[in-house]
């Protein structure tokens, strides 16, 4: 056994794998990273002593594994596997990545009309609006997988839309993770820049197939201007192998709408970190989410809203389903600054734990320094209805059966708050096939 | 068709059933009476098999069947139907929907074809009718801000889809005003037929002017202690039980 930690682990491979990073000939990327693994260096892996780690602890299973920077040669069908769980990828910008690199092949870019930009990041270091944002908005200061992320990444998704722009289809980009015998990780970076009054939806998708342990460490930052919407939608279909540690930070300016939704369904281990900053007046958030865990599956879920400026909504719903010996953390951190009066805050956090076993912390917490505002949170964590359960038997459905209506009439709402057409049917099998299996 | 012997049942550290025996041969409608807290309900739940009770002593059998040993759903799918007392709201799941998987499950069992959704609708439509019931309803949560009325319709109408061999009814009468009453009655009377039994729980005789018993039977402290026919129901109205007890309980 080395002694190596595996902070160790990742300093020294930064060395040989550096050249062959993307982004050689941009000078400012070269140093970003290089500034990144110095943060990273100083910050090291989080520990459960912090408060945002405090139920998550590292040291048990991720930082044990000393993830390869292998590629391995993957051979993977990315349209016809979503046609059957539900997407009808014909209507959609289908990006593909496979370990952390962007596939051609798998892909279906369509063309589209002058002043929007669909693209793999890596293809597109040189310009001017990808120096301008990248690590502006998601900081690595004591964040060691921003950090990290910020020194390796390979690839991520690029989207930008010019004032007025308005992208009907949604973007689908798909994150696969394959491996053999050998761990694997992967570092993704997305951006997404919307000028002002743009629209468009983002689906960022991420599954895997895998013999070994891997980690995908993404990281998307979203800039939002004046009037621009996004809707976001988050799938965590990591497989039982993976580690999933996620940050979506988003800087929205006047008027702008940011919903972002997560649904988690995979992975041993998952973390996501969902933050917006409602910079000027009238900004809106919705940020919703459903997490679904079993067996020995972790998954933990933190947000965040800053709200800085007067006159802006954010609504939060999120639910957990919880069952085995899984465990789920909810923290829900909402600040209102001294200048956001007329603030509209409101935030609801309900588990349902299938088992004894079964754990949840739920952590709704809210820092107000102003005084005109409304604000109102709920969390509530129950176990499955008994005297329903009985009246669904009484009529002849099996227990089993009973059980998954129940589990679906508290998780179902996510999916059905879901207007678009494109996603529903997936998201429903999605949620159904974790039952089946469970 | 349903044969009780000797059921003896309690909660808890608490005996309430103290040995039941009754007998209800196919198509009889039997009536239940007795005041509150004399174990009216825990025989309706004790026969579907709710969780929570012991069962102390004796046997049921339906058609033969031991139904003490079976699930609370293969009980309904061997045709066990109970109206409750009190309908269960069940928030998210759409009445439609659960009308439909348990009339499925229900035919499966038996080894019959599932209906497809255009069949089913088309079979609850016709059964919603004779309930006055509105059929906007199908597309709500089950029982979700359903009326007292309405909740007990909405168990009728069940019963009338599932069509079982013995429905037990525990208190379908309360909180139904006179015209609810008679409609859940007719609907009732719409199921009754030669291989239909029932047990009708009531606390009021007023139900059985509209559904009449074969048999009635005033049970007490866990036992049956007289049984009558349906001027038994009359008799009860008009003295109470005291005089059956030996003790002071009114009607
Ligand atoms: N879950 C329970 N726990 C404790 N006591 C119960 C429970 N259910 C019923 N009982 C008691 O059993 C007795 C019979 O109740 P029940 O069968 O509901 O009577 P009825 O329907 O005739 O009014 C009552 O004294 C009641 O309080
Ligand atoms: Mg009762």
């Amino acid at each position: 056994m080395s002694t190596l930690t595996a902070q160790e682990h990742y300093l020294s491979s930064f060395s040989q794998l550096e050249a062959k990073l993307p982004g050689q000939d941009a000078a400012w990327l070269k140093s970003l990273r290089l500034q990144a693994l110095e943060q990273f260096k100083q910050a090291g892996f989080p520990t459960d002593k912090l408060e945002s780690w405090k139920y998550t602890n590292l040291s048990l299973n991720l930082l044990k594994e000393f993830f390869t920077f292998e590629v391995p040669a993957s051979t993977t069908v990315v349209a016809a596997q979503l046609k059957k769980n539900g997407f009808d990828t014909d209507k959609a910008h289908l990006v593909v990545f496979v370990n952390g690199k962007f596939s051609k092949e798998l892909s279906s870019l369509k063309p589209l009309e002058k002043g929007m930009t669909v693209q793999n990041l890596a293809s597109v270091l040189s310009n001017e609006t990808v120096k301008a944002f990248i690590g502006k908005i998601a900081l690595s200061q004591n964040k060691a997988f921003t950090a990290l992320n910020t020194a390796f990444f390979t690839d991520g998704l690029f989207v930008q839309l010019e004032a007025g722009k308005v992208l009907d289809a949604p973007v689908h980009a798909v994150y696969v993770s394959t491996n053999g015998s050998q761990t694997t990780q992967s570092h993704l970076r997305n951006l997404l820049v919307l000028a002002n009054d743009s629209k468009v939806n983002v689906i960022e998708h991420y599954w895997g197939e895998n013999v070994s342990a891997y980690l995908t460490n993404v990281v998307t930052e979203v800039a939002m201007a004046t009037g621009s919407t996004l809707d976001h939608l988050k799938i965590g279909q990591e497989d039982i192998k993976g580690y999933h540690i996620g940050s979506l930070i988003a800087q929205q300016e006047e008027g702008s709408y940011f919903a972002s939704r997560l649904f988690s369904v995979g992975g041993a281990l998952t973390r996501n970190d969902i933050e917006t900053t409602l910079g000027k007046k009238k900004a809106e958030c919705v940020l919703e989410g459903l997490y679904l865990a079993k067996e020995g599956q972790h998954v933990d879920t933190r947000t965040f809203i800053d709200h800085l400026s007067p006159n802006c909504n954010s609504t939060e719903v999120f639910k957990g389903v919880i069952d085995d010996q899984a465990v789920g953390v909810f923290d829900g951190r909402i600040l209102v600054r001294e200048n956001a009066q007329k603030t509209d805050a409101r935030q609801s956090n309900k588990n349902l734990l299938l088992t004894k076993e079964a754990k949840i912390y739920s952590k709704p917490q809210f820092q107000i320094y102003a005084d005109d505002v409304k604000c109102s949170h709920g969390s509530a964590t129950g176990q499955i209805d008994e005297e329903a359960l009985f009246y669904l038997q009484s009529r002849g459905i099996s227990r089993d059966e009973a059980k998954k209506v129940l589990v679906y009439a508290f998780a179902g709402e996510m999916v059905e708050k879901v207007e678009s057409g494109y996603l529903k049917p997936g998201l429903k099998k999605l949620v159904d096939s974790w039952m089946e299996v469970s | 068709m349903l044969i009780i012997k000797g059921l003896k049942a309690r909660v808890e550290d608490k005996q309430i059933l103290n040995g039941i025996d009754l007998t209800i041969n196919p198509g009889e409608v039997h009536a239940i009476m007795g005041p509150n807290g004399s174990g009216k309900s825990t025989l309706a739940h004790v026969l579907s098999g709710r969780p929570g009770y012991e069962i102390t002593g004796g046997e049921v059998t339906l058609d033969g069947k031991d139904l003490l040993s079976l699930s609370p759903e293969d009980r309904a799918r061997a045709g066990v139907f109970l109206a409750f007392q009190y309908p269960v709201e069940i928030p998210g799941v759409n009445n439609t929907y659960f009308l439909k998987a348990a009339l499925n499950a229900i035919r499966k069992s038996k080894g019959e074809e599932e209906l497809d959704a255009i069949d089913f609708l088309e079979l609850v439509k016709a059964k919603l009718k004779p309930l006055k019931m509105d059929e906007l309803m199908l597309q709500r949560a089950v029982n979700e801000g359903f009326s007292g009325g309405e909740k007990k319709k909405n168990e009728i109408l069940q019963m009338a889809v599932l069509e079982p061999k013995l429905g037990i009814l525990d208190e379908t009468d309360s909180g139904l005003d006179i015209d609810a009453l008679k409609v859940v009655a007719d609907g009732v009377n719409a199921l009754r037929g030669k291989n239909r039994s029932f047990l009708v729980v009531t606390h009021y005789q007023r139900l059985l002017d509209y559904i009449v018993p074969d048999q009635v039977h005033v049970l007490a402290g866990g036992k049956i202690i007289k049984t009558g026919g349906k001027e038994l129901a009359l008799e009860l109205e008009e003295k109470g039980y005291g005089w059956l007890t030996g003790e002071k309980v009114k009607a």
